[in-house]
């Protein structure tokens, strides 16, 4: 065989080999998302529920429930775009932690056996969610990462391929819960 | 769970009098292992000084009778001090291990079995032979633990035939329940490949195991230094392996100073320590009243039984109550 057939043959090898990465780290952030997506959805279908069991204590947080009902409808419109729903998410992840913190206000909610049901499964559900939001981030990492890397980038640019968002992960959740600091403020 | 410094107290305190009965034992039993082991040598060298003499020496001869005098000094010691290292099991390990939990129960001629060493998937081929002792099963609090030191070799066959063994695993091995619902499997090795080759070529091979299931690459940069993950899912590794336990297994691990392996499998956390001894057995040479030795039993079983406490298994979520 000659030399100038041998180098072409190679050269299409890695050209392929190349083109099946990408479409591959392409899928897997594709794939990870439907994954995140379901996550989200069994916590939004959680909300109406919430909504209407602490409405009748929470009379000054009627904003706040307000709030996270919008979001659920919004979250609920459909053709929203991956990055809608990414920030949407953060949106609801803060809305309900301030929910969850004016519980704590009401010691007949607090021990309301709907309520402690609810609280648990929305914790269970948020540990999912965020392993999801975790495994989300190193697909769309490694994705990311071969949209700039030489070699790939020429590939990646050849194939119209863009950057994708991470969701971001806020630090509270990094954190250890300090119990000192509860107590004091 | 008892503090380490308060086991010690235990240790010297309460066990004193069974300690002093066992260095007299440990004494006299010393003098005879020294006593017959210096025959033995005696022995070898007459006969190797007579095949010397006799011009029929070889260097075969020479490595038989090597061979012959080692297994034979390794086999009566053995021989000799048994009944030492039983008396000592049942008087200190069992007492110690009471006084951890109560609840705990100790069986020191049985291992963990190996249907758990191989469902942990902790190492890819099972093992020709496994062997083991000190077997320690209970609850603590309401968790099912169960441990034991524990040994795994595999065979080889030479081109002539010829038999040998080398280890795949030993040391530590411990089974407890996990407190989440998962379906896949996860398992945590130390990080090699990185360590040795850097970070590129390093996780280059990492993602091209084979063996292995996927790589998973966690999301905490001291954690994927020191272990790397393989597993059948990346979002449940992740559900599993959440920020606060990839720290509490860090921190077990600078505790451990051993190199451990970990894996979630079927509703289970197992976990492979290795020590790379055989663990809890007396030795003839040292005296059980020192404090590095003493320290040893006793870190050890603290370590082991503390998992529970330490990678707080004991929090369960509600829906496994």
């Amino acid at each position: 065989m000659s030399t100038p057939l041998i180098i072409a043959i190679v050269i299409a090898i890695v050209l392929v080999l190349m083109y099946n990465s990408l479409v591959a780290k392409k899928n897997q952030v594709e794939n990870i998302f439907a994954s995140v997506d379901t996550q989200l959805k069994k916590r939004y279908d959680l909300i109406p529920n919430l909504v209407s069991s602490v409405s009748k204590y929470m009379e000054h947080e009627k904003s706040l429930l307000e709030d996270i009902t919008k979001l659920r409808s919004e979250a609920n419109k459909p053709n929203i775009s991956d990055e809608q729903k990414i920030a949407l998410d953060g949106k609801m992840s803060s809305v309900l932690g301030s929910i969850m913190i004016a519980v704590e206000n009401y010691p007949d909610l607090k021990a309301n056996e709907n309520v402690m049901h609810l609280q648990r499964s929305l914790n269970e559900v948020e540990e999912q969610i965020s392993a999801a939001r975790r495994a989300y981030n190193q697909a769309v990492t490694d994705y990311n990462n071969a949209l700039e890397q030489i070699p790939t980038n020429f590939m990646a640019s050849a194939m119209n391929y863009k950057r994708k968002e991470v969701f971001e992960i806020n630090e509270s959740e990094r954190k250890n819960v300090n119990v000192k600091e509860l107590f004091n403020s | 769970m008892k503090t380490i410094s308060q086991l010690t107290n235990f240790y010297y305190k309460s066990l004193h009098p069974t300690l002093t009965e066992l260095e007299a034992d440990r004494l006299a039993l010393k003098k005879r292992v020294i006593i017959i082991q210096a025959i033995l040598a005696i022995i070898a060298t007459a006969i190797l000084y007579f095949m010397f003499k006799s011009s029929v020496f070889s260097i075969d001869i020479l490595a038989f009778v090597g061979f012959s005098y080692f297994a034979l000094a390794g086999f009566t010691y053995k021989l000799l001090v048994k009944d030492y290292a039983k008396d000592f099991k049942f008087r200190v390990i069992t007492p110690l291990i009471k006084e951890i939990d109560i609840n705990l129960r100790y069986t020191p001629s049985l291992h963990i079995s190996e249907m758990h060493y191989t469902r942990s998937g902790i190492f890819t081929s099972s093992p020709d032979r496994v062997s083991g002792n000190d077997f320690v099963k209970g609850k603590i609090d309401g968790i099912s633990i169960e441990f034991s030191d524990f040994h795994a070799e595999i065979e080889h066959k030479d081109s002539k035939g010829r038999r040998s063994w080398s280890t795949q695993f030993q040391g530590l091995f411990l089974v407890s329940e996990f407190p989440k619902h998962f379906k896949g499997k996860t398992v945590i090795l130390p990080d090699t490949a990185q360590s040795i080759f850097g970070d590129f070529i390093g996780s280059f091979l990492q993602s091209n195991n084979f063996s292995r299931n996927d790589l998973i690459k966690m999301d905490n940069p001291v954690f994927e230094k020191e272990f790397v993950v393989y597993g059948t899912n990346q979002i449940e590794a992740r559900y599993i392996l959440s920020h606060t336990l990839m720290e509490k297994i860090l921190d077990f691990k600078r505790r451990s100073n051993h190199p451990i392996n970990l894996s979630f499998n079927g509703g289970k956390i197992y976990m492979a320590i290795e020590y790379n001894k055989d663990l809890f057995e007396p030795s003839v040479f040292h005296s059980l009243l020192k404090y590095k030795i003493a320290m040893e039993y006793v870190e050890t079983l603290h370590l082991a039984i503390g998992i529970v406490e330490e990678l707080k298994l004991n929090e369960k979520l509600w829906s496994k109550l």
